[in-house]
């Protein structure tokens, strides 16, 4: 059986389920100053309820990193920067203990002017005066050639308890976004180990003997073990477990959007027949682009408790928040109340919602049935708005090819899935304004718990090869390796493909072939003078974002 | 995180499945390392720049610049129209004010397409810049409009098409074409008698550095489009003039072309030559979009970069500086007609011979501009490629006068009665209107 549980902003919930279905779930209010308590409690509400038959497998979403580095709780880091030629690193300083030490690699991973140990030897006895005892490493071009990252790991390692390289992350290039994920990797790091301890504790203490995953978020899980050398990569695994919730209870094979609707937030995702899309750069973090592979998605200020406004003679709902809906104690109505006013919904105290909706109504010369009509098409409109935006910017997205130019897929929502706390008081409201088919699953309270459940693993190897040079690297496996000239575009995919399933066997992932593709593969001819000299060849493998399909078979009839 | 302080739009079109050989110069690999430059420095991460991918030209699009013969479907590959797309969505993106500024980072260049267009020369076969000004002028309804060519080699295709056009001013800076192709390019070469003035021509000497063309810049081209005031600027952003580019003979640095870029505050860019692709394309491009987002460039240089050894040569200094006044004077003061060509009635007559080194293909024609004084006047042109058909190619000039237009009609028809031409065409830019007819 498999246990899944999301640590979510309010509530952590946890699900068992076992072949033949869902076997049980739990929900606990989470304790932020505490996240173990929330994961004990619902731990100690379910295993009980497993009985005789063994959990095999606990996969975890956990908001622990995305808290820390938002709340600024994480811990200083001495940063040490190999940038060479191009825009100025300073822009990318980060904390305390920054320091450009200057070197510059090449496109081709040609190193330009070397790097000035002297001066990252300086940096790191001014770290050490200072108590800093956790680095990252991070060099321009270091996916096309690791040297410096190595070095400047050298230096600081017999004074460090941790390094972040930067090529460790992934094999796409993006300096900035290197900078900011072995960053943000190496100042939650001990505050995650801490926590990872703490769960595998509790899971010995509730005589578990399952493998224990971490949600990442793409969708996909790491073991624990690895979640300790990339703690960053659980960040935003929330939104991810609930995208991965409705792919499990529903049977999705056709382009559709999934509109997570909350309370402060209504997050939107994106399928292309049926898997999610995965944002091409990578996920944000507090502001700052990062190479943490992530689900695409775009969040909007409307939720339940997103306040009622007039502005300019219109009605207007959120991105504001004014305290909990009137129905709930709160002083300003919100969407909720306009809800419990059009009677789609009826959460606590309706009478105060109608009073609250009233008296704004009275004050722009309306009623308060219609002001809360208004503002329940504001807010589906703006939601309409945000979907068809994010959806013509995949449209739009660049392509390098004609062929792909000319002949491209458009993605064409059909249907539009619809979760979270109000989303069957807004389905209704949802299909007046949407042309797709809105569907509203079942178990939708819980669908986060199951997508975490039933989450598989993913990862993602870039291969780099430089025949002139007779070089291969995929950075993110650490792989480097001298390849003939005669390498080829062939030779590059099996490589990736090799190299990536030998990764998931040494992690213990099993069915490892599952979800495996080639998202990109390019071999360029290199000429010098007339001649060709070698090729450069680039390939993309994933292991894309999906459920286990046994598992899947026993949920998804709740659709 | 980094901002822009003035919004950029970057259309990049690299055209990976795309080359005239192998090999060529003009190849798949050709943008592969400015890509890689663009995305480890992360500049589209940077608030306020955005890529976009191109519009596709349609062969209407193409048909308000270029007289194309046998016709458009047989002479032009997608590669093109969306290379021409790229330009365009360029223009849109500022025109329509997504952006402040745009450079349409695209491949195959066009600057060398002339026009009349019966193939490919100079690794162009449709002049780009052109397929987009004339997207600015009917979609838009922009009157003044001034291209700064920059590219090492002379803008004769440009030139060509706005030979006779008052409305666009065309200014190129290049090496000299008594040491490389096209081999034109001269300061004579002033435009047609309706336009005389329009057409600027900067020849440098080869070895001229980064101080030699901003001389040229901030005193010949900066006080000509002052005094032009355009409502755009374009700027046809080639970059074989740097020291590393293995065409030409120049000595220009990435930093060079960032200043240039700056100083010069063009609205669009459009990607021309440069065929320094791991040496000078990777910083060069990254400089121009640094500069044209009015972002910090101090930082952008070539590995190789040796500013002693690229040092411009005291006789290049003296030259350009001389040089510089002669011309500024020169272009504020122009003769009355051209140097070459004759009048014949109302008509100025010029013929010329055209090359197209890529296709092996060799035009002649003869071009008739009606010196109307109202407006810049009918252009007639017969062009025979090879032993192939005499073409007849009737232009009517937007803001035609109505004789013009009635000229223009008239010219065409009585050239399909003559049985002189095979195939004719007829653009009609106040009547909105193309013909090609096949006699
Ligand atoms: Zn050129
Ligand atoms: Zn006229």
């Amino acid at each position: 059986m498999l246990l899944g549980i999301d640590v979510g902003g309010t509530h952590t919930d946890a699900v068992l389920v076992g072949t033949d279905g869902l076997k049980a779930w739990a929900k606990a209010k989470t304790n932020h100053t505490d996240l173990m308590a929330s994961i004990r409690d619902v731990l100690g509400q379910i295993v009980p309820q497993a009985g005789h038959e063994p959990i095999t497998r606990l996969n975890l979403s956990t908001t622990l990193s995305t808290n820390a580095i938002v709340e600024g709780l994480t811990e200083p880091v001495g940063v040490f920067v190999a940038a060479g030629p191009g825009v100025n690193p300073n822009a990318y300083a980060v904390g305390q203990h920054f320091r450009t030490i200057s070197g510059a690699t090449d496109h081709r991973g040609r190193i330009t002017s070397p790097l000035d140990e002297i001066s990252a030897l300086e940096h790191a006895a001014h770290c050490k005066t200072a108590g800093v005892s956790v680095y990252a490493c991070v060099g321009k071009f270091s996916p096309r050639n690791p040297d410096f990252e190595e070095t400047l790991r050298g230096v600081v390692h017999p004074q460090a308890d941790f390094v972040s390289c930067g090529h460790e992350f992934s094999g796409q290039l993006g300096f900035g976004r290197r900078i900011h994920t072995a960053v943000f990797n190496a100042s939650v790091w001990r505050v995650f180990n801490r926590f990872a301890d703490a769960v595998q504790r509790s899971a010995i203490g509730f005589g578990l003997n399952a493998q224990v995953n971490i949600l990442k978020a793409d969708g996909g899980t790491m073991p624990l073990s690895m979640s300790r050398t990339f703690p960053v990569e659980s960040i935003l695994s929330g939104p991810a477990a609930s995208v991965m919730g409705i792919i499990a209870v529903c049977d999705i094979d056709q382009d559709s959007v999934i509109l997570d609707i909350g309370g402060t937030t209504t997050d939107i995702a994106l399928f292309a027949d049926g898997a999610p899309l995965i944002e091409p750069e990578g996920a944000v973090i507090s502001g700052r682009p990062t190479l943490v592979r992530a689900l695409k998605s775009r969040s909007i200020g409307i939720g339940g408790d997103s306040a009622i406004t007039f502005v300019a003679g219109h009605v207007r709902v959120g991105p504001r928040r004014l305290g909990p809906a009137m129905a709930e104690g709160g002083n300003h109505p919100t969407l909720t109340d306009a809800l419990n006013v059009l009677g789609s919904a009826e959460l606590g105290d309706v009478s105060a919602s109608r009073r609250g909706l009233n008296e704004l109504a009275a004050q722009h010369g309306s009623d308060g049935r219609t002001m809360a009509q208004d503002a329940a098409l504001a807010a589906v409109t703006s939601i309409r708005a945000a979907v068809i935006e994010l959806t013509r910017a995949v449209n739009d997205r660049p392509v390098y090819t004609i062929y792909e130019l000319l002949e491209g897929k458009r993605l064409v929502p059909k249907t539009v899935y619809v979760m979270g706390g109000p989303a069957k008081a807004m389905a209704g409201l949802l299909s007046e304004v949407f042309p797709e088919d809105v569907l509203v699953p079942g178990n939708y309270a819980v669908a986060n718990a199951i997508g975490a459940a039933l989450s598989r693993p993913t990862l993602s190897a870039e291969l780099f090869a430089d025949t002139q040079r007779g070089r291969m690297l995929i950075p993110g496996l650490d792989v480097e390796e001298s390849v003939p000239r005669s390498y080829d575009l062939d030779a590059a995919q099996e490589d990736a493909a090799r190299y990536l399933r030998q990764y998931l066997e040494h992690l213990r992932i099993e069915d490892p072939e599952g979800m495996m593709e080639t998202i990109e593969a390019q071999s360029f001819n290199m000429v010098e003078d007339d001649a060709m000299v070698g090729r450069t060849i680039r390939v993309k493998c994933q292991i894309k974002p999906g459920v286990l399909p046994g598992y899947r078979k026993a949920v998804s009839r709740q659709c | 995180m980094l901002k822009a302080p003035s919004s950029l739009g970057v259309v990049f079109f690299p055209a990976y499945d795309w080359a005239i050989s192998p090999t060529h110069p003009e190849r798949q690999e050709r943008l592969l390392y400015t890509q890689d430059q663009l995305r480890e420095e992360g500049l589209f991460d940077f608030e306020g720049i955005r890529e976009y991918k191109p519009d596709v030209a349609k062969t209407g699009d193409v048909d308000l610049a270029h007289f194309t013969f046998p016709d458009v479907e047989q002479v032009v590959t997608s590669s093109h129209l969306i290379s021409a797309g790229g330009a365009m969505r360029a223009a849109r993106l500022v025109m329509e004010r997504e952006a402040k500024r745009a450079f349409a980072l695209v491949r195959p260049p066009g600057h060398h397409a002339m026009k009349v267009v019966h193939g490919t020369r100079g690794f162009c076969t449709i002049n780009i810049e052109a397929v987009m000004v004339e997207y600015l002028r009917e979609r838009y309804g922009v009157r003044r409009i001034a291209i700064v060519d920059t590219d090492c080699h002379h803008g004769d295709g440009t030139q060509d098409i706005y030979w006779n056009d008052p409305d666009v001013m065309f200014i190129s800076i290049h090496q000299d074409g008594r040491t490389i192709y096209p081999g034109s390019g001269f300061p004579y070469e002033l435009g047609g008698p309706t336009a005389i003035g329009s057409t600027c021509n900067i020849p440098l000497l080869p070895g001229t550095g980064d101080q030699g063309i901003l001389h040229m810049l901030d005193n010949v081209v900066l006080p000509v489009l002052e005094r032009f005031k355009p409502e755009i600027i374009i700027n046809s952003a080639g970059q074989d003039n740097h020291f590393s580019d293995p065409i030409t003979n120049m000595a220009f640095s990435a930093q060079g072309y960032a200043e240039l870029t700056r100083r010069l505050g063009a609205h669009i860019a459009v990607l021309e030559g440069g065929y320094s692709i791991q040496g000078a394309l990777p910083y060069v491009n990254l400089g121009i979009c640094l500069a044209m987002a009015d972002m910090d460039t101090s930082q952008v240089s070539e590995p190789t970069y040796d500013p002693e050894m690229i040092k411009q040569e005291q006789r290049v200094t003296d030259y350009t500086l001389s040089l510089a006044d002669q011309l500024r004077n020169y272009f504020m003061d122009p003769p009355p007609m051209p140097k070459h060509g004759r009048v014949e009635g109302e008509w100025f007559v010029r013929e010329k011979e055209i090359h197209y080194d890529t296709d092996g293909i060799f035009e002649r024609q003869t071009e008739k501009v009606f010196m109307c004084g109202q407006c810049p006047g009918t252009v007639v042109i017969e062009s025979r490629a090879d032993s192939g058909p005499l073409c007849l190619a009737v232009q009517i000039p937007l803001h035609a006068c109505p004789a013009c237009v009635e000229k223009g009609h008239e010219v065409f028809e009585t050239g399909q009665r003559s049985k002189n031409y095979r195939r004719a065409m007829l653009v009609d830019r106040p009547g909105k209107d193309v013909k090609r007819v096949l006699i």
